[in-house]
């Protein structure tokens, strides 16, 4: 190893001529002309190779500096290009072009993941879900049904229906029998809403509460409930959504964390159905709370208007029939608690020497089945 | 030589006129397409997150295919920095974004009167764009950061670039500069890229050598000459159009009108850059001379997109093709289920070969775009002064607490 190479001493921009020879000992190599007295000695151990470079005739050495920049080798470098220089770098040294090792690197990462994963629960778990419940408390009601309406015509839109309120089951009789129904439930309760209840007809079986008091259940319900009390039952728990403000406060939470994940997920390939996911399995855990306490309330219901909360267990149980077949099932169970513990939480609400009577009369009870006509 | 002997030996030469140097690209495609494809594939298999050593090692290859006056530029970031920057910018913009985006929603509802299709289109469209501008003093603050974290990596013969830490100001300057612009429709266009480049520029460094930015803004006017043919053309042709009742004339001239204000764009970038890169001084040491050619970026971006379009047609609608048959096929030999085994049969490898479509494309635009274009950029610049840069001296080194992790959160790409 004897050659001629450029030099920079890493402290002005100005290049020379060296001449680079192995020294005696063959430990190192002894840098002539590089503007100092004595020749420059750089340990063989100590080489390293600047990585990626476009040039392979060409190599960039440097050496190790432990606790320097990024990079941990020194600002002074030297070109080498003569061929058998090269080659004899390249045999002779493997370790050439392995990045020095910065101490305390694993540790920094841990810290940053882990606080950044930290931030990222924090907001999504607690710091969202907190504000989202005290701003749905801040909208005016009246803000929140015109918010409620949008969201039934969404859904008018989602089943089908051109026109507002082309889905709506009007037959008169049904509608007295549906009116009673929620005064007997609401009777005696002092309610931030006035409860709007409404049948769509549509074969879904499902009912749900949009923000503002407004509660629809769609037909599929009705034919597959096996008595009464069951669409009682149903009616009670949503008026337990309605009065908990759960649909604003989900719409309000969903948008602060569907942006936070948009910008988490957001730039590689498959980040939407990230996304997605990501916000079906936060939204499921809140669910399952609400779903808890919208039951608690509608025990409550149930008792003074004298039906037996079992009777949301039954309905469950009926649900939980058609469920097995239906392909929702799966995204059913992520939102909900466990069918079998609510079914089991309803029959233990209920009163053993309870006085039960008929929510509706056989009539009525007719009436409402045949709501849509 | 020998006519005239030298009075005293110790005597400077008669001065030289000053050395100028351009500097060579030296890239070429394939190694670059390789590491493209390498780095790309890697990161798909990690789910993103090998994205900063893939960003890392494309740089150091292009930094190192620049050569002036001898000497290659060096990039020395690293990847791990890259990904503690993100880890951090994550954090403080997920922490906004979320309080932000639910913010405007509520603000949205206590708005919320008419519950009308239209409106509500409307309302999020507002919110959108209100969500948007929420980030964007965000963008602008990442794109300084950006850069000073690129020049803070950049070396020459071991002497490193560096910038000031004045990201907030440039934001705030931004902000107002690009509002201004939008108020005058565009006619301040000039004045926001000169004043955003000064401000750049004269708080960039060369070692302890700082960059100054000469010149005016309205002299950037000429570059935007492009832009005004396609307004005049576009105003004419309404005009026409309203005088004649030609109704076949806005299909026509409406995308005419689109592409040559974007040719315009195009042709604005290239010249304000010559006119502005033309103008920086290296203080006391030496100036440039930017001569990029607007035909022969356009001709390079033309061909890359043609070639890159038409191979990975051919490429992906074979491959493609080839999922389809074989999807096929397994169907019918299930029989009476066939269409679900069909669909899953045929689900990983449409997903393999869109992933890797992804890979290939962004590995060929590298080598068959941006490559071509820098280098054209790169070779028609001059350095006035070569040997005055021995000169300058070595600074410190710059932390870069979060490299440029905004950037990258923030998806502002750019073509390394």
């Amino acid at each position: 190893m004897d050659t001629t190479a450029r030099f920079s001493d890493g402290l002005t921009a100005a290049t020379r001529e060296v001449r680079v020879r192995l020294s005696a000992d063959r430990l190192a190599l002894m840098i002539e002309g590089a503007g100092t007295d004595a020749p420059l000695r750089w340990p063989l151990g100590e080489l390293r190779a600047l990585p990626d470079h476009s040039r392979p005739d060409e190599i960039v050495l440097t050496h190790v500096e432990p606790h320097g920049d990024e990079t941990q080798v020194q600002a002074a470098r030297l070109v080498v290009s003569e061929p058998d220089a090269v080659a004899w770098l390249h045999r002779t040294r493997p370790a050439l072009f392995s990045r020095p090792h910065r101490p305390g690197t694993a540790r920094r990462l841990a810290l940053y993941g882990g606080g950044a994963l930290a931030a990222v629960v924090l907001m999504l778990f607690v710091i969202l879900p907190a504000l989202a419940g005290t701003l749905a408390g801040m909208l005016p009601p009246e803000r929140e049904q015109a918010f409620g309406q949008t969201v039934l015509r969404q859904m008018e839109r989602v089943l089908g229906a051109e026109d507002a309120g082309a889905l709506d089951c009007s037959s008169t009789d049904g509608r007295a029998a549906l009116d009673l129904m929620t005064a007997r439930l609401t009777e005696g309760r002092d309610l931030a809403y006035d409860i709007d209840v409404r049948v769509f007809d549509h074969d879904m079986v499902n009912a749900f509460a949009a923000p503002g008091g407004q509660i629809v259940l769609i037909r599929g319900m009705l034919d597959l409930a096996e008595g009464r009390d069951e669409i009682a039952a149903v009616l009670a728990h949503e008026i337990g959504h309605v009065e908990a403000r759960d649909p604003t406060r989900a719409a309000l939470r969903t948008a602060g964390s569907v942006g936070l994940l948009g910008l988490l997920f957001g730039d590689f390939a498959g980040g939407a159905v990230m996304l997605t996911l990501a916000e079906r399995l936060i939204d499921a855990s809140y669910s399952q709370k609400a779903e808890a306490r919208a039951d608690r309330y509608a025990y409550g219901l149930l008792r003074e208007a004298q039906v037996e909360p079992a009777a949301l267990g039954d309905l469950f149980e009926t649900l939980a029939g058609e469920a097995g077949e239906a392909p929702g099932a799966l995204s059913h169970f992520l939102s909900h608690p466990r069918l079998s513990d609510r079914v089991e939480a309803a029959r233990a609400a209920t009163r053993e020497d309870a006085e039960t009577r008929p929510i509706l009369d056989d009539a009525a009870w007719t009436d409402l089945r045949n709501i849509c006509g | 030589m020998t006519d005239t002997p030298p009075p005293h030996p110790a005597e400077a030469p008669p001065p030289l006129p000053p050395r100028a140097a351009g500097p060579r690209y030296t890239g070429a495609p394939y190694p670059i397409f390789m590491l493209g494809l390498k780095t790309g594939l890697l990161t798909v298999l990690t789910l993103g997150i090998y994205r900063f050593w893939a960003k890392t090692r494309v740089r150091r290859y292009i930094w190192s295919s620049v050569e002036l006056d001898g000497d290659r530029f060096e990039y020395t970031g690293t990847g791990v920095e890259k990904l503690l920057g993100f880890l951090l910018a994550v954090v403080i913009l997920a922490v906004y974004v979320g309080l932000i985006q639910i913010g405007l929603f509520y603000f949205g509802l206590t708005l919320w009167t008419e519950p009308e299709t239209r409106v509500e289109v409307l309302a999020r469209s507002v919110a959108f764009l209100l969500t948007g501008a929420a980030v964007l003093p965000f963008v602008q603050f990442a794109i300084y950061r950006a850069r000073r974290y690129r020049l803070a990596r950049t070396r020459w013969r071991g002497i490193r670039f560096g910038m000031d830490k004045a990201a907030w100001g440039y934001a705030v300057r931004a902000l107002g500069y690009m509002a201004l612009t939008g108020v005058t429709l565009g006619l301040l266009l000039p004045l926001q890229t000169f004043r955003l480049t000064r401000y750049m520029t004269d708080r960039s460094w060369f070692g302890d050598t700082r960059f100054r930015q000469e010149g005016h803004w309205t002299a950037l006017y000429g570059a935007m000459r492009q832009i005004f043919y396609a307004v005049a053309f576009g105003a004419a042709a309404a005009l026409i159009t309203y005088l004649l009742e030609w109704p076949l004339l806005p299909p026509l001239a409406l995308p005419a009108t689109g592409i040559w204000l974007v040719f315009g764009l195009f042709v604005y970038r290239v010249r304000s850059f010559a006119y502005l890169a033309s103008h920086t001084v290296l203080d006391g040491h030496a100036g440039l001379t930017a001569s990029p050619s607007v035909k022969t970026i356009f001709t390079r971006y033309a061909l890359g997109s043609l070639a890159i379009g038409l191979v990975s047609s051919v490429v992906f609608g074979v491959l493609g093709g080839a999922i389809a048959i074989i999807a096929g096929g397994a169907g019918q030999m299930a029989g009476e289920d066939g269409a679900l085994v069909g669909l899953v049969v045929a689900a990983l490898p449409a997903m393999m070969v869109y992933l890797l479509g992804f890979v290939f494309i962004g590995a060929a635009t590298l080598a068959l775009i941006s490559q071509p274009v820098l280098a054209h950029y790169v070779t028609t610049l001059t350095v006035s002064d070569a040997d005055a840069l021995g000169a300058v001296q070595q600074r410190t080194g710059d932390r870069g607490a979060d490299a440029e992790g905004f950037a990258d959160a923030l998806d502002l790409g750019g073509a390394f």
